[in-house]
């Protein structure tokens, strides 16, 4: 009954919140999407200045009086201040990247400012909310007091394969005195794509394919062959050292070995007979993370569409999306 | 270890250098004691922040706890529940707090108990210094604030420091609208404040020494205005304080009414009524006194002092009382009748009272007065001749007394022939009540400094002064100064230039401006700085329900529930816009011309079609995407683009001459375009 009664009450505020808020790419704050209310520390602020007040009546002492006024007047006047702290500050989303499902999103968004105006202590994130119970993660904290524009990068928990729109955003500022927390949330219409979440299992069945064809494609991390030397990088093993050339004078250089592999591997939807559909996602879209890394010629055959083989990261984003989108249609 | 929250660096020295400041004017009062802790826990949380040493123990805290406890009860035992133990107790769990804090919430605890601590500083003092000492706390506290909540890497103390005195300025109109017009409350209940601090000014026992030890001293004992412009000479300027009537050999005192001799005489007395025992003649004298805390329960003022307010009490002889000790700067209304005439008739209790004598002691004396009786006729010629022997023979006014033996009266007389006025008030007393006139001393204060900026007098602790009163028969009491017949410039000109090549003189107050009266700009200075001290007294400390009701009505007449109401209100909006709009400073609006603000409404009225332009279309982008989606708006919509775009883009760099020309061009087209209007929204309507 009463899960039920703050079900409403929450649909009933996001609807609210959806009209007074709506969805938008650019969002300047204020007062139409500004709310204040007084912190822990506020309420204890006030409470000392009753004290005083309560003090001056009893002792009739003429300046503790103003003590308390004034004290009241430093509350008031913190409120001003902590909404000027956020009024006029522009949002703007900027693309996201697209995750594996568990990991972090990144959201960016770019804060800027009109030229009259300074916003310190600010403080983003995605708070939980009654759709998305577990999307907080880290507070990021920014200052817009120097430069014009600032880029920030939000993140929040991925759930679920598939299209992710961002909860609304939370921008907060206790600034200047803490007295008094201004916030907004706004939804700055933030979306990226939650792949499959990986599963690793053992890819033998790649492995024992012929090999050796005339179609050969080169894995360059491989440790079978040796193909040729190229110049040392810093962060290199010092293992593959050609110390040999180095002894000669000729510089550091590294001996790279490369193994021969088989193309042409196909990833099949029934390659997982037995496991559901999330689970077979997940295992396809572990393979195409292995086989892109070792650098393989593959396709794809999921139901009802079929992606021709192919290498390299643009092929390996779209095998990816299409995993992750599975379903959607 | 956890790594908990970190206070920011800036924030923490902020922190400190406010707990500093609110505790110093404290440490004067406080056990030095306190201040020693105080101190140790301020270097303790230093460390703690510099890493050689960690957050006090469970243990140590329960010990704090404890000690806390102990310190509390021996305090209380010790001088019992007043102002001074609690300050000291909040002193100590503040400090305390300092060394224990780790959360924000917790430096928020230290910063509230600042304002707290202020508070404490106004029960002793609300002087101007003080005034201004608490500002400077309050500022620094916001400051500390400021600092906690910003960046810790932004390491702009200035800025800081910028910030919270703007807040603090901005705060000040609210401040100052809400003290003038929030209803005053009187006490809830009464508190009564004990201090520790010495009681200052005249007392009610008088032993010789004691007046000229005041003489000595600088410090301001009150403050009076008269009103109507009146002024008095200097020699009528006698501020009557007490009537001491009991002398035993060595002090006179007030008789207590504590004995059981006081009571009955007190009833008797009473017996007539107080109406009845004045007589008086001429206009009565008003004027306001400011008395300075003395942390005794009497007040001063001219002969015969009616409080015109009746808050205080009569004393038996003319005196006035406030109901319990004056802790803290008291003003009040006085009336006086300075030619008056009281008790006429006198009581055989009140005779009695004022003729009593040790039995034995000052022989020599007695013989003197015997004799000099006996060469006159009339109680009124004794007294001028007593008066007339310390004219004539070489009696000097010292405050540097030699040292007095057991027959007091007759060392000073025939012996040392050297005192101030405390040694001629008593002998003078001592004379008359030996040959049976009723005689007493009274001690208070003569004289004043004229301040010519506000035109008030000051009146000084070196101002104090004892001088008797004799009864004669028919005419009452009758005040006789016998230090006025030894040195006539002390009643004429005052102490300064009666003591001015006295050494003793203020040497309590060596730096005070006071001596320094020769030097003009200094004088000068201080007499300015007294003024100001005492406006604001007379227009912020005074400042109570009274004088707020009297404000109300002088300003709207007859004061009613719903004008206050209506007042208050409509201030505190006035006040909170003006607040509002002087920290949110509105974005300027974008100024738009004419042209652009007529296009910008048909582009509203397109959007209402659900021809909604996009965030970055231009206006021929938008104007392609109406006429493919909307044909039968193709031509309206063309020609005003068209339109739009060549005076907004093509024409809009012209040179000043040629603007002005163009400028009534434009206002034609701009009348052509809302021409246009109507067909536009008749297209509307077709649709």
């Amino acid at each position: 009954m009463a899960f039920s009664f703050r079900e409403a009450f929450n649909k009933k505020f996001q609807r609210w919140m959806a009209k007074r808020i709506p969805p938008r790419e650019q969002v300047t704050l204020n007062r139409k999407n500004i709310f204040i209310v007084p912190t822990r520390n506020g309420m204890l602020f006030i409470f000392c200045s009753g004290l005083v007040f309560i003090a001056a009546i009893n002792y009739a002492v003429s300046l503790a009086f103003a003590l308390a006024f004034l004290m009241v007047s430093i509350f008031i006047l913190s409120i001003l201040h902590s909404f000027n702290n956020l009024s006029q500050l522009t949002l703007t989303s900027r693309s996201a990247q697209d995750v594996f499902c568990g990991e972090e999103a990144c959201f960016r968004v770019q804060l800027s400012r009109s030229p009259k105006r300074r916003h310190e202590s600010l403080e983003l994130n995605f708070p939980n909310s009654f759709e998305n119970p577990s999307t907080a993660s880290t507070t990021s904290y920014t200052d817009l007091a120097v430069r014009d524009t600032e880029e920030v990068k939000v993140f929040a928990f991925s759930h679920k394969r598939g299209e992710f729109k961002a909860p609304r955003l939370r921008v907060l500022t206790r600034f200047p005195l803490g007295l008094c927390r201004a916030w907004s949330v706004v939804d700055l219409n933030m979306h990226c794509l939650v792949y499959p979440r990986p599963v690793q299992f053992l890819m033998n069945q790649f492995d024992s394919g012929s090999s050796g064809g005339s179609d050969s494609a080169i894995n360059r991390e491989g440790s079978e062959d040796f193909y040729g030397l190229r110049d040392y990088v810093p962060g290199d093993s010092l293992r593959q050292v050609a110390w040999k050339t180095v002894a000669r004078g000729q510089g550091m250089q590294l001996k790279q070995f490369v193994d021969y592999v088989d193309n042409k591997i196909w990833l099949d939807w029934d390659m997982f007979y037995g496991f559901n559909v999330e689970e077979r996602l997940s295992r396809l879209c572990y393979c195409v993370i292995q086989l892109s890394k070792t650098g393989n010629v593959f396709g794809m055959r999921l139901p009802g569409c079929e992606f021709s083989p192919a290498t390299g990261p643009e092929h390996r984003k779209k095998l990816l999306r299409a995993l992750a989108r599975f379903g959607d249609q | 270890m956890e790594l908990g929250y970190q206070i920011p660096r800036p924030a923490l020295i902020w922190i400190l250098i406010a707990v500093v400041l609110v505790l110093l004017p404290q440490t004067i009062r406080m056990p030095v004691w306190i201040s020693v802790v105080a101190l140790f826990c301020v270097c303790w949380r230093v460390l703690i922040f510099k890493g050689r040493l960690d957050y006090p123990s469970r243990m140590v805290r329960v010990a704090v706890v404890l000690f806390t406890l102990i310190v509390s009860f021996s305090q209380i035992r010790n001088i019992g529940i007043g102002l001074d133990s609690a300050a000291s107790l909040l002193a100590l769990g503040f400090v305390f707090k300092l060394i224990e804090m780790r959360q924000k919430r917790d430096i928020y605890v230290v910063i509230s108990l600042c304002f707290v601590m202020s508070m404490v500083a106004f029960l002793y003092s609300q002087s101007v210094l003080t005034t201004l000492y608490i500002t400077l706390v309050v500022a620094v506290t916001m400051g500390a604030m400021i600092a906690l909540n910003r960046n810790s890497l932004i390491a702009d103390n200035r800025g800081t420091a910028k910030l919270a005195i703007k807040i603090a300025v901005q705060a000040l109109p609210l401040t100052i609208v809400l003290f003038l017009v929030f209803p005053r409350i009187a006490p809830l209940w009464a508190v009564p404040m004990q201090t520790g601090q010495n009681s200052t000014g005249v007392t009610d026992e008088m032993s010789p020494g004691d007046i000229s030890a005041l003489g000595r001293s600088a410090e301001l004992a009150f403050r009076v205005r008269f009103e109507d412009g009146v002024e008095l000479a200097h020699e009528q300027l006698y501020w009557r304080g007490l009537v001491l009537d009991n002398f035993d050999g060595v002090t006179w005192r007030r008789t207590r009414n504590s004995s059981a001799y006081s009571v009955a005489t007190s009833l008797a007395d009473f017996r007539i009524s107080y109406e009845d025992r004045i007589r008086t003649v001429g206009e009565p004298i008003n004027y306001n006194v400011i008395l300075e805390p003395t942390q005794q329960p009497w007040l001063f003022g001219l002969h015969l002092a009616e409080d015109v307010d009746d808050e205080f009490f009569n004393g038996r002889n003319f005196e006035l009382f406030n109901n319990g000790r004056i802790t803290q700067r008291l003003s009040y209304d006085l009336s006086s009748f300075i030619q008056n005439q009281t008790d006429v008739l006198l009581l055989d209790s009140s005779r009695n009272r004022n003729l009593d004598l040790p039995n034995d002691g000052n022989e020599r004396s007695r013989e003197f007065a015997r004799e000099l009786r006996e060469s006159v006729s009339t109680d009124r010629q004794y007294a001028n001749a007593v008066l007339m022997h310390f004219l004539q023979n070489q009696y000097f006014y010292t405050l540097n007394a030699p040292l007095l033996g057991d027959n007091r009266i007759d060392e000073f007389l025939f012996d040392t022939m050297a005192g101030f006025c405390e040694h001629y008030a008593s002998s003078f007393t001592y004379l008359m009540r030996a040959v049976g006139i009723p005689a007493r001393v009274v001690v208070g204060y003569h004289g004043a400094e004229t301040n010519p900026y506000e035109n008030y007098l000051m009146v000084y602790q070196y101002n104090a002064h004892a001088w008797s009163e004799v009864w004669f028969e028919g005419e009452g009491w009758v005040r006789f100064d016998p230090t006025g017949a030894v040195s006539p410039t002390r009643i004429e000109q005052g102490v300064q230039e009666a003591l001015r090549d006295d050494p003793a003189f203020m040497e309590d107050d060596l730096f005070s401006a006071a001596r320094f009266g020769g030097i003009g700009w200094l004088n000068a200075m201080r007499l300015r700085l007294d003024a100001i001290e005492y406006e604001w007294n007379e227009l912020v400390v005074n400042y109570d329900e009274d004088v707020q009701f009297e404000l109300f009505e002088r300003l709207f007449g007859e004061v009613t529930e719903q004008k206050l109401i209506l007042l208050m209100s409509s201030l505190a909006i006035i006040v909170m816009i003006a607040v509002g709009f002087t920290v949110i400073n509105i974005e300027p609006r974008i100024r738009r011309t004419p042209i652009d603000r007529f296009y910008l409404s048909v582009c509203k009225e397109l959007a209402k079609m659900k021809l909604v332009r996009r965030r970055g279309e231009g206006p021929i982008a938008f104007r392609d995407r109406v006429c493919a989606e909307r044909p039968e708006l193709a031509a309206a919509m063309t020609e005003l683009t068209e339109l739009y775009v060549r005076l907004n883009y093509v024409e809009k760099y012209l040179s000043e001459a040629e603007q002005k020309s163009e400028l009534r061009a434009l206002k034609t087209v701009y009348s052509k375009l809302k021409a246009k209007m109507p067909a536009l929204a008749g297209l509307r309507r077709g649709v």
